[in-house]
């Protein structure tokens, strides 16, 4: 009789679990009155990526990060994104690589990180279905992925099976999750920071 | 076992699949033969595409996207409704045929990717077979020898285009319109026959004797005096008129007991029974008139046109 070895030779398993874990550290839960949503921790300290709609609202803004609830307010809005950056000085969390978007190719493996549905931490696998790029420049408008994303996967990223940031998941359009490339999502972090500097 | 820290099993899997659709890439056109969104094809053999019937509505000037970007022009060389599959002629196109895959890459389980091309570049979608169904019976009434039901995801402008397995290769041809709707693909050997078929005839040869039946229980008087194998029979409820039943003297309320030999207990026994007739040839009927049995020769004709009834 034969019998199937416990580990088998390709162990797809142990790498996503190994993703998620690196995942779980820098993304957070956000809970405001707008209903919340995930968020990434950026540049490794001190402030949290998040979509606008995550938050916009007045009133107060709270993360978990790392099982620990911080109050924070948001402070910067993206023009023409659903983008938000929280400033929160006291979390921290390991900095996620940027992926360079010009070598994307669909069918290869994305993975969305947030909390569907309330479910908190959890990792969805599927494939990049195609970027939108604008028509005059070029330049990455929009990702699509062949990926179930539900309420709370918003603000949350869509990584590549390295671990890099691709985007910023944003929609559900035709059941295609569409996230904000995360070019667009670094020059918003930037310029944001540096309006704070001035 | 001792695992190298560098190999990373997603990176390879991610690889290999983007891998497999930048490779059939290279064979899948956008078709725009209706309104809103194109549709997708493949190139099956030399200047030969293959799409979705039902996502191709018209017949001539069908204009296609090449994967190089340029535009062909296309002419439905024949349409087969029970499978919606469509062949069209482009002998514009240079692009070679897309490969196949090994046949061990389509069973239940098997990580495949759906490819399409509704516009410029082509999109993917990722799942497994979820299952491996033979003689399945399209709702026209045709049996298919096989169909992939599949677990991914169909966007718009996916259908007639091609089912690829993570290794690389074509496995089928993906239609949303088969299973309510729900993602399916017809694997490559169906494809196949079917082409054939439409290049040399331009249709599927469905012979068609014109009679609607309907399955009736026999008395076990009536079973027992005959020595009938069933206690069941169709019985003709209609009549096509001119058609082959009614020049062979079929009538109503006559009971079809047997073709060839075989019992016949569905309608679609009948349609089996009528499907295995070779060109030219004719079935030998068991009719059951009056209580008394007799045998019929019927020879079907040829329907070029889709239906359901036999």
């Amino acid at each position: 009789m034969t019998t199937i070895p416990a580990v088998p030779p390709y162990d797809i398993a142990s790498d996503a679990s190994r993703l998620a874990s690196t995942l779980r550290r820098t993304v957070v839960e956000i809970r405001s009155p707008a209903g919340g949503g995930a968020g990434i921790i950026w540049g490794g300290r001190g402030f949290v990526v998040t979509n606008a709609h995550c938050v916009r609202r007045e009133g107060s803004l709270t993360i978990e990060a790392n099982g620990e609830t911080h109050a924070v307010r948001s402070v910067a809005y993206a023009r023409g994104h659903d983008l938000a950056l929280i400033r929160a000085p006291s979390v921290s969390g390991p900095v996620l690589e940027l992926r360079d978007l010009d070598t994307l190719r669909p069918g290869e493996l994305v993975f969305a990180y947030g909390h569907p549905l309330g479910v908190s931490h959890a990792l969805a696998m599927g494939a990049l279905h195609g970027v939108v790029r604008d028509r005059r420049s070029g330049d990455p408008r929009y990702i699509a992925a062949d990926i179930r994303l539900a309420p709370g996967n918003s603000g949350g990223p869509l990584v590549d099976a390295e671990g890099k940031l691709v985007g910023v998941n944003s929609m559900i359009v035709g059941g295609l999750g569409v996230a904000i490339p995360a070019t667009v999502v670094q020059a918003f972090v930037t310029r944001a920071a540096n309006l704070r500097a001035a | 076992m001792a695992k190298d820290k560098n190999t990373n099993t997603l990176v390879e899997l991610s690889a290999q699949l983007s891998a497999a659709v930048e490779q059939i890439g290279g064979h899948v056109v956008a078709i725009h033969a209706r309104r809103r969104i194109p549709s997708s094809g493949v190139i099956w053999r030399d200047g030969v595409i293959v799409s979705a019937s039902h996502t191709v509505r018209r017949d001539g000037d069908v204009r296609v996207k090449l994967p190089s970007g340029d535009d062909a022009v296309a002419e439905v060389a024949g349409r087969d409704a029970a499978t919606d599959l469509v062949v069209l002629r482009a002998p514009e196109v240079k692009a070679p045929p897309a490969s196949r895959a090994d046949a061990s890459a389509a069973r239940v389980g098997s990580f495949v990717l759906a490819v399409g091309r509704p516009g410029r570049t082509v999109t993917a979608s990722f799942g497994i077979v979820s299952a491996d169904i033979e003689g399945w019976r399209s709702g026209s009434g045709a049996r298919l020898d096989r169909l992939l039901r599949l677990d991914l995801a169909v966007y718009d402008g996916f259908s007639g285009g091609p089912l690829v397995a993570a290794s690389g290769g074509v496995i089928g041809i993906n239609n949303s319109a088969f299973a309510r709707g729900g993602a399916a693909a017809l694997p490559a050997s169906v494809v196949d026959s079917v082409v054939d078929e439409l290049l040399t005839r331009g249709h599927i040869r469905r012979p068609f004797i014109g009679v609607g039946v309907h399955p009736v229980a026999l008395g076990n008087a009536l079973v027992e005096r005959n020595n009938l194998m069933h206690d069941v029979a169709l019985v003709v409820v209609s009549i096509a008129e001119g058609e082959a039943a009614d020049a062979a003297g079929i009538l109503l309320g006559d009971l079809l007991i047997a073709v060839d030999g075989r019992a016949l207990a569905r309608p679609s026994d009948l349609l089996d029974a009528l499907a295995s007739v070779p060109e030219g040839g004719s079935l030998r009927a068991t009719v059951l008139r009056g209580g008394i049995p007799q045998e019929v020769t019927i020879e079907p004709r040829d329907r070029d046109r889709e239906g359901a009834a036999a």
